[in-house]
């Protein structure tokens, strides 16, 4: 077999020059509609796979809920006690059950709930000697939740509460980090 | 290399008939994208991988279009590949200088069969739970090797989460690698033996590059392949039916490509059952392998190889006969009929649903002023007496039970004991498996309650 190896255009024809002018301008014309064709298919992909990763990344998250704190007969006077509960959190695939705690602390009849989680970069806050202090930069704030050093950009954030049949119900709540003004997430 | 790809001279001109080469590396490209994007969500678990799945099916916004065109483009893979090897095989294109094309385009279609048997567990619904099991079990019968090799698939003598996992690992790790491998040796060896060209190209001496008029036909027929898939997808959502129950009696059938083999297998009770099993398929790839070398004249005009061509239009009717028979007796058997409408209303009925997001960890809720019930309770009690001691049809309430006559903190630790002596009249099942501690611990949580 002999075969003729030229590669461009259709090559059983012999090329008048006004003619390969035309081949040309045929060739610019089909690698449009191929260019067309193929990113079509990957705009209508990349629209999914987008719609599919980002939308639910930016929808609401729930955490907001009211939970058990348990019975206030448990709470001591005067000092800060740490009550662990389970935080109901709706992400994804499930309904996660996870322990969350809240600092408390009882004044007679008057309670107050901080949450646990440092204003500053989140992480789990400890009781100290003169109220709060956060182990990861050293915040610390007084007994009241008022901020008295470290990098915190604000007192500590307290939550809303109730009492019912003798227990302590928290609404348990996300703030964002790293701003001076509480604001949820 | 891109204007090397774009001239590459196809012999006899563009035709349409060469589209399905470009279209199965479409389908690849896009069942890897599609893959992807699915592995975002899902998890490979047993008690998560169906949870997950519903949520992709029916909560993600365009889950139900990735993971249908994921669905149908894995059959669409198998039903491309067949056409392609059957029309290599029947143009002789498999001849002088392209055994070894042929030989690991016959390799990609056993991959792809794996695919599709790796990737139909991994939803968990029934039908992916009692397929495989079945599946599994085939492999199983092989002699002497069978029932370690069932092992070492099952990651056990049970199909469990380990089962899925190594499903999971071998369907997105394992033969991704080795499909990308065969490709780019298949390709590679292609490009260098050339097209095969018509069968008839003693008449035609035309020489055109793959650009842009091949090019033109490969995009055309991959526009029309991604816009079916995406129409199936859209109009008849990809399958889930309900979580696999292993206790269930579900009426398991294999997925359409393995038809023809649970056909035959009817045909071949006890021991001959290895005859469909292992002798059919070992020879009909021990031939495919060996056709390029047992095959050696030049002739490829299909007309003139009569042989080869009615071996090849009586497998393929064989093929699509043993599935029509298979649907046929299935729908004919009144019997297997009535239970696969059933099943396939369940199916439906769950794909309906709206998605409920499966419950993990504590699954008891906490009664205000009462507290969460002892894990113990969860564990033996909450079933049927509910989360809160609620009570429900199989069981009475338990609050405020030890205000009730005989009903004591001290009756209560008793019947805990023995509900059987203690003269219940439906008496709780005895078998519990409660220290002394737990006991106490859920008689003073009952106290509570009230
Ligand atoms: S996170 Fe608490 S001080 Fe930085």
């Amino acid at each position: 077999m002999n075969f003729e190896t030229k590669t461009s255009g259709i090559s059983d024809t012999p090329e008048a020059p006004d003619k390969a002018s035309t081949t040309v301008e045929r060739r610019s014309f089909l690698g449009v509609v191929i260019g067309g064709i193929t990113s079509g298919i990957g705009a209508a992909l990349a629209l999914a796979i987008g719609r599919f990763t980002v939308e639910p990344a930016l929808a609401d998250s729930k955490t907001e809920q009211w939970v058990d704190a348990g019975q206030l007969t448990d709470i001591p006077e005067g000092k800060p006690v740490k009550r662990a509960m389970t935080i109901v959190q709706e992400v994804g695939w499930g309904r996660f059950h996870e322990p969350g705690s809240v600092w408390v602390i009882r004044n007679g009849e008057a309670i107050t709930v901080f949450s646990a989680v440092c204003p500053h970069l989140g992480c789990s806050v400890n009781a100290s000697a003169k109220g709060f202090i956060c182990p990861c930069h050293q915040s610390s704030w007084d007994g009241a939740g008022a901020k008295t050093g470290g990098p915190t950009p604000r007192n500590m954030d307290t939550l809303e509460h109730r009492i019912e049949n003798g227990a302590l119900l928290v609404r348990y709540q996300s703030f964002k980090q790293g701003i001076a003004e509480k604001e949820t997430v | 290399m891109m204007r090397a790809a774009l001239e590459e001279p196809i012999r006899g001109g563009a035709r349409w008939s060469y589209v399905f080469g470009s279209g199965l590396a479409f389908l690849v490209a896009l069942q890897a994208i599609t893959g992807i994007a699915l592995s975002v969500y899902y998890v490979p678990s047993s008690d998560h991988a169906h949870a997950s799945v519903a949520f992709i099916q029916k909560a993600v916004p365009a889950g139900a279009l990735l993971r249908g065109l994921h669905h149908y483009g894995a059959s669409a893979m198998v039903v491309l590949i067949v056409v392609h090897l059957a029309q290599v095989f029947l143009f002789g294109a498999y001849k002088t200088k392209r055994e070894l094309i042929w030989v690991t385009g016959v390799v990609m279609l056993l991959i792809t069969l794996a695919f599709a048997f790796t990737g139909y567990l991994l939803p968990w619904d029934q039908a992916a739970y009692f397929g495989t099991k079945v599946g599994t079990s085939v492999a199983g019968e092989i002699p002497i090797i069978g029932e370690i090799q069932r092992r070492i698939m099952l990651g056990g003598s049970e199909l469990t989460t380990l089962t899925l996992s190594r499903f999971f690992t071998a369907h997105v790790f394992l033969f991704p690698v080795a499909l990308l491998l065969l490709i780019v040796t298949h390709i590679f060896l292609f490009r260098r033996a050339g097209a095969a060209g018509p069968f008839h190209h003693r008449e035609d001496h035309r020489v055109e590059s793959f650009y842009p008029r091949q090019m033109l036909k490969d995009a055309v027929f991959m526009l029309a392949l991604f816009v079916a898939l995406a129409a199936l997808a859209l109009k008849w959502p990809a399958d889930l039916g309900p979580q696999a129950d292993p206790s269930s009696d579900y009426l398991a059938r294999p997925p359409w490509y393995f038809l023809p083999l649970f056909q035959l297998l009817k045909y071949f009770p006890g021991q001959l059952s290895l005859i469909p099993t292992v002798l059919l398929p070992g020879a009909l790839f021990a031939a495919l392998f060996l056709l390029p070398f047992a095959d050696r004249r030049a002739e490829r005009h299909p007309f003139r190889r009569p042989i080869a061509t009615g071996i090849l239009a009586l497998s393929l009717a064989g093929t699509v006969g043993l599935i029509a028979l298979s649907k046929y007796e299935d729908r004919a058997n009144k019997e297997f009929s009535t239970r696969f409408k059933e099943q396939e209303e369940a199916s439906r009925a769950f794909l309906k649903s709206k998605f409920e997001p499966q419950v993990i960890g504590q699954v008891l809720a906490a009664t205000p002023g009462v507290g969460v019930a002892p894990t113990s309770f969860g564990e033996n009690c909450a079933v049927c007496h509910g989360d809160r001691g609620e009570g429900a049809d199989s069981a009475p309430s338990l609050i405020g039970i030890t205000n009730k006559p005989n009903r004591t903190p001290e009756d209560l630790l008793k019947i805990l004991n023995d509900s059987r002596t203690y003269g219940l009249k439906e008496p709780m099942p005895a078998s519990f498996d409660l220290s002394e501690d737990e006991k106490r611990q859920i008689v003073e949580w009952l106290k509570k309650l009230k």
